[in-house]
């Protein structure tokens, strides 16, 4: 097993023990210290999957996608189900999936594992952006599609909540994005969550 | 340029690929390597998707290359569509500069670089099968397709299954990030840190990538071949840096590269845009070391 698992859970533990504030006892304070941290990230569970839900019918009306499609096809699908998404969440917002609670945390642990990396990982990680250009992501926007898709730090990955198929993290600038991939719009961002 | 006979694989490549031979106007330079019956040969490319002259003009050497050597297919390191994807993007940067190949039944087995659409899995020509990473066996070859711009903890539990269910004489992996590479931008360390330990571990002999727009062989490591071959289009010239890493580089024009594998034995051949061979080699299998 990767040892940034084991990390996650140091972090994990860290972050609700701040969030919970310093001077409980030890054995509640343990039991409790966990519970902010697991709440946060059941509620972005749960908001994950009343996207999947809402995004279900979408995906129904446009047909599903597969390796038999020619490449217009694969295309208009695309935009079509990103005039859908977009449509069907004309009044999202930022912050509706990353709430402020879960930001707070996923904020915490990554300039956390950020803090841990070496030089070399930071200057590799600063490279992968340097290919983007300066644009400032948005709830409903497609991703634009000249743009590179900045390589997601490997060892990041396993610390952040677990994702359907359907979305993925990406990083833009300072932000963390929620993407949809197969309709290629971002879905929520969250503003400073990488280190300056 | 004369379009290559569609070939089927086996005598029907062999006999496809002679006739082509015999073709007017092929200007590649002599190749050396075994040719031997039976044998895995295939062609390596990587940041290709440009669209521009240089991509023509280098995918028209690898067709001289290909009347020459017979491959039945290629594998692509990603930055396969760079830009905009629209339909037309797809015929002017990736049909129609292959299209010989594409002609002649070579069949190409890409993975995705930073700048390719993930939706490319779905572009059939691609062969992903609708799947961001894959495996493929040819002979007696193991080959493992990565998406390294998204290594999460689902593909990494998938990679290690795979590795260690896989019985293949050779297991030889490719992606788009390198582990190792002397180019400015230098070696992706946090995925050498998850993927290097697998490789090692599963006996992993070879390993491509693109991202870096040159060509880089690097001395082994940890007993693993490692190549960057990410010049098939865009080009950094003057980009590699000599050093105790590196076995051969090349940086100053574009390039790809062929491969066959007999046996124990590797050969491989890296090529100039203008059909220069500036590296070449026999690579043995790690088991049989």
């Amino acid at each position: 097993m990767l040892p940034s698992l084991n990390f996650r859970r140091v972090v994990l533990v860290g972050v609700a023990g701040v969030a919970m504030g310093a001077g409980l006892g030890c054995k509640a304070e343990e039991k409790r210290a966990v519970d902010p941290t697991t709440a946060a990230f059941e509620e972005f569970a749960k908001l994950v999957d009343g996207y999947i839900k809402l995004r279900k019918p979408l995906v129904d009306s446009v047909g599903q996608l597969d390796p038999t499609k020619s490449q217009p096809e694969i295309a208009a699908r695309s935009t079509a189900l990103a005039n859908a998404i977009i449509a069907a969440r004309s009044q999202a917002k930022p912050g509706d999936i990353f709430t402020p609670e879960v930001a707070t945390i996923l904020a915490t642990l990554i300039k956390e594992e950020y803090r841990r990396r070496s030089e070399s990982v930071q200057e590799t990680r600063e490279d992968q952006q340097d290919e983007l250009p300066d644009f400032v992501p948005r709830v409903n926007q497609v991703y634009p599609p000249t743009y590179p898709l900045a390589t997601f730090p490997p060892t990041l990955l396993p610390l952040l909540p677990a994702l359907p198929d359907a979305l993925e993290y990406r990083l833009v600038q300072h932000y963390l994005v929620l993407r949809d991939v197969e309709a290629n719009v971002i879905i929520d961002v969250m503003p400073n969550a990488l280190p300056t | 340029m004369k379009p290559l006979p569609r070939v089927a694989g086996g005598a029907a490549l062999c006999a496809a690929m002679c006739a082509a031979m015999c073709a007017p106007a092929l200007s590649a330079q002599e190749i050396v390597l075994p040719r031997k019956d039976g044998s895995v040969r295939f062609l390596v490319m990587g940041d290709d998707g440009t669209g521009d002259r240089e991509q023509y003009e280098v995918a028209n050497q690898m067709v001289r290359f290909a009347s020459r050597f017979p491959f039945p297919f290629a594998i692509m390191l990603g930055d396969n569509i760079y830009g905009s994807e629209r339909p037309q993007d797809y015929d002017k940067k990736f049909l129609r500069p292959y299209k010989a190949l594409l002609d002649a039944g070579v069949e190409f087995n890409a993975a995705l670089g930073n700048h390719d659409d993930p939706n490319q899995r779905y572009f059939k020509p691609f062969n992903l099968g609708g799947n961001r990473y894959r495996t493929f066996k040819k002979g007696n070859v193991r080959f493992f397709v990565i998406d390294s711009n998204y290594l999460d903890p689902e593909q990494v539990k998938w990679l290690e299954k795979e590795l260690s269910a896989s019985g293949s004489d050779w297991k030889i992996a490719y992606f788009h990030h390198p582990l190792y590479t002397t180019a400015r931008r230098g070696p992706e360390v946090e995925l050498r840190a998850v993927l290097e330990p697998l490789f090692v571990k599963h006996g992993v002999d070879v390993v491509f990538t693109g991202h870096e727009h040159i060509y880089e062989r690097m001395n082994p490591q940890k007993g693993i071949y490692y190549f960057t071959v990410g010049g098939a289009a865009k080009l950094r010239k003057g980009d590699t840096r000599p050093g105790a890493l590196i076995a051969a580089r090349y940086d100053r024009d574009r390039s790809f590269l062929i491969a066959e594998i007999a046996g124990d034995s590797l050969y491989f051949q890296a090529v100039s845009r203008k059909g220069a061979v500036v590296d070449k080699g026999v690579i043995a299998r790690r088991e049989a070391r």
